[in-house]
């Protein structure tokens, strides 16, 4: 009698466990770490799963003999008398050794990444500025001379180093799919690199608490195919859709410049493999229709790219407004959104404060990757950044909008900015 | 061997308004009900804290959600984090360090009786200080580790971060304190016979625990002093502008930081320890290594901090050795383990709800240890760190390791402390509504740090394949706050209705089940000899210490006299106090002479307190002084002060 009523919790205690562990299978991660699609994530996917495999083991092995214990020693009544053992030299000696066996079978493997992903990158690698802001991510690319925003292109099979920095407080670089984490630490630059193996859309989050809208800076990374990321590249260079052509040659074209410096972190300079990489599988991405802009087709991003946040219930904006682009290219080269954007092309608008403008328009997101590029988001975050994003240091500039600074624009005049933003494709 | 005692006809007594009431609380040295106030203002704090993380998980339940704001979020996981930490663990911890450790080495009272109650008070000043924070809509909100500079002037300009910086320091004076004064007790105030090796688990752990705290905190003392610095007085110490290097916050932070959990862990640790040997009727396994691997978890514990930091870039050489040094401290830890299954292997099973919580840490510490061996390698931890699977590691841990020992120790303890049983029935419902809660709370954790979930975020969007494992979290989580509320219900409604619990309702083998419950503000009318590690199992039920080591016994009788006239013959323990009747004498007619009660701690705790009130009120330089003022010549007339009346 006694022996089920003890028994009884076991059963549902297990099936709850069971349902547990199983509502992992099977389920929709596309920002999994496992599988990571370079060799660096490789590497650690080899190595988390060892250690994973470990983990479960000891885990069946304890909870397995603690619950055998709890049935096979239970005793309410006191009706038998406790084995008046209290200590077992061997067995002790026994299981601190073999613990640490198991740890040595964790340690070696684990040196041995550490040391491989940390080496210094190859000479030949792509450089990559990440410089982290309160709350969007600036990407550079210094041999090309290309600045953007939020939107990161690396060609496949290519090893890509990224130089990690921040204008303010710290941030973290992680890409699932792609790469460990690397933080940006004020006052220094970190390194690290790795190789896309195939084209896709990745997400990209911050991921080491930065204020107000840390859970929102994010951003998208695509990995092409190498002709594909040249292009990208070629067309980053040019001056913005309407600027005066005249406008420096000088800006446009530095390939193959000299690689950014860095600082070594091992004296072995080693070559992007591991042990089981896949080579990269570099599909086209990129169709005729794309290749003006030579940016990730729309219509091939997998749904978990494609921002979803709502936007806030109580901004409006006046939907009959049609924005004219010309108008907003006369207003935007003396608005005040030239005192912290750049647009290449538009000598006035030279502000180092926010992202670069000058192909906004060809971008899948904006707001640190929390809302679709299209033209409402862009009206509606012009008329008021603050209530689209929490504590956004750009100002509202809505007429009638509330905040800490007064706005002056009508839903027209937002709507002609918008309108000419998007045309810079 | 007899020993004569000749004691004065009257002891000298305190204000009589000090002997009952809300006075006697506030005057109180007693170290019994210093431990009561701890615990109940901790339980408090608990339940804020646990409100804020009903907020957080009804916030993260579904993509999305509107239910609080940005800034809201983040003051709340702020302070849910710095709650459960600084005002629920520690100070639980604390009560019962207080309540047990002199009963368990045979003492009266803590080294420094005065000093005890100035450390529960300036605790209480500094809980309700940091708190007080949400009425200015400006509670902490840079994380309970407030990373610099996120934390500088520049970029928390407002007074969130002065909160808490004074927060941490008034709550860091509180701990050191108690630390003094705990070394102090179990060094000097032990009854004879009782070596160090014959001292009870827990007050082994709690003794090494202060160790801990007064290595520690001095560290975050440091970091945190040079934050104020720059806060309050313009220095460059985590300013960037001025090439001040974040690290430096985040190497001082963690030195302290992760000492801090071992810290909260071990006396959970030594609670287990007490309560599976009586639940299991046999010897706790394996006593001397229990012992050692507590003192080699606490060395090692220093050695271990830059683990929180392999995303830093510190290069591989530190990495590999923090990385090594951290797998090493699993295996002391792993040991305990073993030895608590080798405790309960062979025996003779009772599961109270006290050995039911028992039982769920072996169980969940295990889990949180195997993940927290995963952090251990650093490039996997690149994948780990700052991801939700974090997030699961230390609520295993914190929640499913310490907060289960706290229970198990609290259902254990209740007993001595109100003299009544608590509802086993009720207790199971608190057990089991608890133990699936956290399950359902911090499993799915797992899962979504390995499916990308970035830990401090507000909100995720929508199809990120995050949504289920949020909305099982959350479930999780308020079934936990319904299990509490059976404690709750259970724990006031036992003390009138619960079964009288008599001096050993469980059959105890330590020292503090000789004396009634609750007992007599002297606890012991003689200090016991002690023989064995098993004090009370030698008297009652010798037949399960025949194979533990005992010193020559000792029959210990008293000679009292009565202002100069024998008052007869008090003999050992076992006579006077296993089976008392639930009336008994005094400490002045056992000629006794117990601490005066006084309010001199408090004073002097809310006047430090006012200091910092002072400070936070924009370097209000009157009232600072003022404060500073009334604390030293507080100090002053305490430390002029007999502990005690005269005696002759």
């Amino acid at each position: 009698m006694t022996r089920d009523l003890r028994m009884r919790w076991l059963t549902p205690a297990l099936a709850l466990l069971l349902a547990l562990s199983l509502s992992a299978c099977g389920s929709f991660a596309p920002n999994t770490i496992f599988g990571a699609h370079s060799e660096f994530g490789h590497s650690v996917d080899t190595l988390t799963r060892r250690l994973l495999y470990a983990g479960l083991t000891v885990f069946v092995l304890i909870e397995g003999l603690l619950i055998y214990i709890l049935v096979k020693f239970r005793d309410h009544e006191g009706n038998r008398e406790a084995k008046q053992i209290h200590g077992n030299t061997t067995l002790e000696i026994g299981w601190t050794l073999v613990p640490a066996v198991i740890l040595a079978f964790i340690a070696v493997p684990t040196i041995k990444t550490i040391f491989e992903t940390q080496a210094k990158a190859i000479p030949s690698a792509l450089q990559v500025e990440v410089i982290g802001h309160q709350w969007w991510w600036e990407f550079r690319y210094p041999q090309y001379g290309v600045t953007t925003a939020n939107e990161l292109y690396l060609p496949v099979g290519r090893t890509a180093n990224f130089a990690l920095t921040t204008k303010d407080v710290l941030h973290s670089f992680w890409i699932p799919q792609l790469n460990g984490k690397r933080d940006l630490i004020s006052n220094h630059t970190n390194y690290i690199w790795f190789t896309p193996d195939s084209t896709f859309a990745w997400n990209g989050f911050c991921a080491e608490y930065c204020g107000t809208s840390h859970a929102n800076m994010r951003f998208k990374v695509f990995t092409v195919t190498p002709a594909e990321f040249d292009a990208y590249i070629k067309h980053q260079q040019t001056l913005a859709v309407g600027s005066a052509p005249t406008a420096a040659a000088a800006d446009s074209g530095k390939t193959g410049a000299a690689p950014v410096t860095q600082v070594a972190t091992s004296t072995a300079a080693t070559t992007p493999a591991s042990a089981g990489a896949k080579p990269p599988v570099a599909t086209p991405v990129m169709n005729v229709s794309d290749t003006s802009t030579a940016t990730y087709p729309r219509s091939k991003l997998p749904e978990w790219v494609i921002p979803k946040t709502p936007t806030p219930a109580n901004l409006t904006f006046d939907e009959s407004v049609v924005g004219d682009a010309a108008r907003g290219a006369a207003m935007f080269k003396t608005a005040p959104c030239i005192a912290c954007h750049t647009v290449k092309g538009v000598p006035t608008a030279a502000g180092m404060i926010g992202p670069n403008l000058t192909h906004v328009g060809s971008r899948t997101t904006i707001a640190g990757g929390i809302y679709p590029n299209d033209l409402k988001h862009l009206e509606l975050w012009i008329k008021n950044a603050p209530e689209m994003k929490a504590g956004s240091l750009m100002p509202l500039f809505g007429k009638n909008e509330k905040g800490a600074t007064p706005g002056f624009y009508t839903d027209q005049q937002i709507a002609d900015l918008a309108a000419y933003l998007s045309s810079l494709k | 061997m007899a020993t004569t005692v000749s004691l004065p006809a009257h002891a000298a007594s305190a204000p009589k308004k000090y002997e009952s009431g809300l006075w006697s609380w506030l005057a109180t040295t007693d170290h019994k009900r210093i431990g009561q106030l701890y615990l109940y203002t901790s339980l408090t704090w608990f339940i804020v804290g646990g409100i804020e993380a009903l907020l957080i998980r009804t916030q993260l339940y579904g993509p999305n959600g509107r239910i609080v704001s940005a800034q809201t979020y983040n003051e709340l996981f702020t302070m849910h984090g710095t709650t459960m930490i600084f005002l629920v663990i520690m100070p639980l911890s604390a009560a019962f360090f207080n309540y047990l450790i002199p009963l368990q080495i045979g003492a009266r009272d803590v080294a420094f009786p005065r000093l005890n109650a100035f450390s529960y008070w300036v605790f209480l000043f500094g809980g309700l200080f940091i708190n007080v924070s949400w009425l200015f809509h400006a509670a902490p909100n840079a994380g309970w580790f407030g990373y610099a500079p996120l934390t500088t002037p520049t970029y928390s300009p407002g007074l969130n971060i002065d909160f808490w910086v004074i927060g941490l320091q008034i709550l860091g004076v509180s701990s050191l304190a108690a630390g003094f004064n705990f070394i102090t007790t179990v060094i000097n105030m032990r009854a004879p016979g009782m070596h160090f090796m014959r001292m009870p688990v827990f007050t082994w752990m709690a003794f090494i625990t202060q160790f801990m705290i007064v290595l520690a905190f001095p560290i975050i003392t440091v970091a945190v002093t040079f934050l104020m610095l720059d806060r309050f007085f313009g220095t460059n110490f985590y300013e960037i502008t001025a090439g001040a290097d974040p690290l430096l916050w985040q190497h001082l932070f963690w030195l302290f930081g992760h000492p801090e959990v071992y810290i909260l862990i071990l006396p959970a640790f030594g609670l287990v320890s007490e309560v599976l040997p009586v639940f299991s009727r046999k010897p706790l396994f394996g006593y001397p290594v229990m012992v050692y691997s507590g003192i080699l978890i606490a060395f090692l514990g220093f050695g271990v901090w830059a683990h929180h930091m392999f995303a830093v870039g510190m290069g591989p050489i530190a990495d590999s050795f923090f990385s090594i040094t951290t797998m090493l401290i699993a295996i002391p830890t792993g040991v305990k383990i073993f030895n608590w299954l080798g405790t309960m292997w062979g025996g003779s099973l009772r599961f109270t709800t006290a050995m039911k919580y028992a039982i769920a840490l072996v169980a969940f510490f295990t889990i949180g240890g195997i993940s927290g061996v995963m952090h251990a390698s650093p490039p996997s931890d690149l994948q780990q760190t700052d991801s939700y699977f974090i997030v699961a590691h230390f609520h295993y841990v914190l929640f499913g390791g310490s907060m289960m020992g706290l229970f198990a120790g609290l259902y254990f303890y209740y007993p001595k402390i109100t003299g009544r049983i608590m509802s086993e029935r009720l207790g199971s419902w608190h057990f089991w509504l608890t133990a699936i809660g956290m399950t359902l709370t911090f499993f799915p954790m797992h899962f979504l740090g390995l499916d990308g979930m970035p830990r401090r975020i507000s909100t995720y969007d929508a199809g990120q394949g995050w949504e289920f494992n949020n909305h099982l979290a959350t479930v999780g989580a308020f079934m936990i706050a319904v299990g509490l509320l059976f404690m709750i219900y259970n724990w006031f409604h036992s003390m009138k209705a619960g079964e009288i619990a008599g001096n050993d309702p469980w059959g105890g083998a330590t020292l503090e089940w000789m004396i009634p419950s609750p007992p007599p503000d002297y606890n012991f009318a003689t200090i016991p000899t002690v023989t064995s590690r098993y004090p009370l199992w030698d008297r009652k039920s010798p037949k399960l210490t025949t194979d533990v080591p005992h010193g020559a016994a000792a029959e210990q009788e008293v000679d009292v006299t009565l202002g100069g006239k024998n008052a007869g013959r008090l003999k050992t323990p076992a006579d006077t106090q296993l089976n008392a009747p639930t009336a008994h004498p005094s400490a002045n007619e056992l000629g006794i002479v117990m601490p005066t009660p006084t309010v001199k701690p408090l004073i002097a705790a809310f006047a430090l307190g006012s200091v910092f009130i002072g400070l936070i009120m924009h370097k209000n330089l009157p009232i600072m002084f003022l404060a500073a003022a009334i604390f030293v010549l507080t100090l002053y007339s305490w430390l002029l002060t007999p502990l005690e009346p005269e005696h002759h």
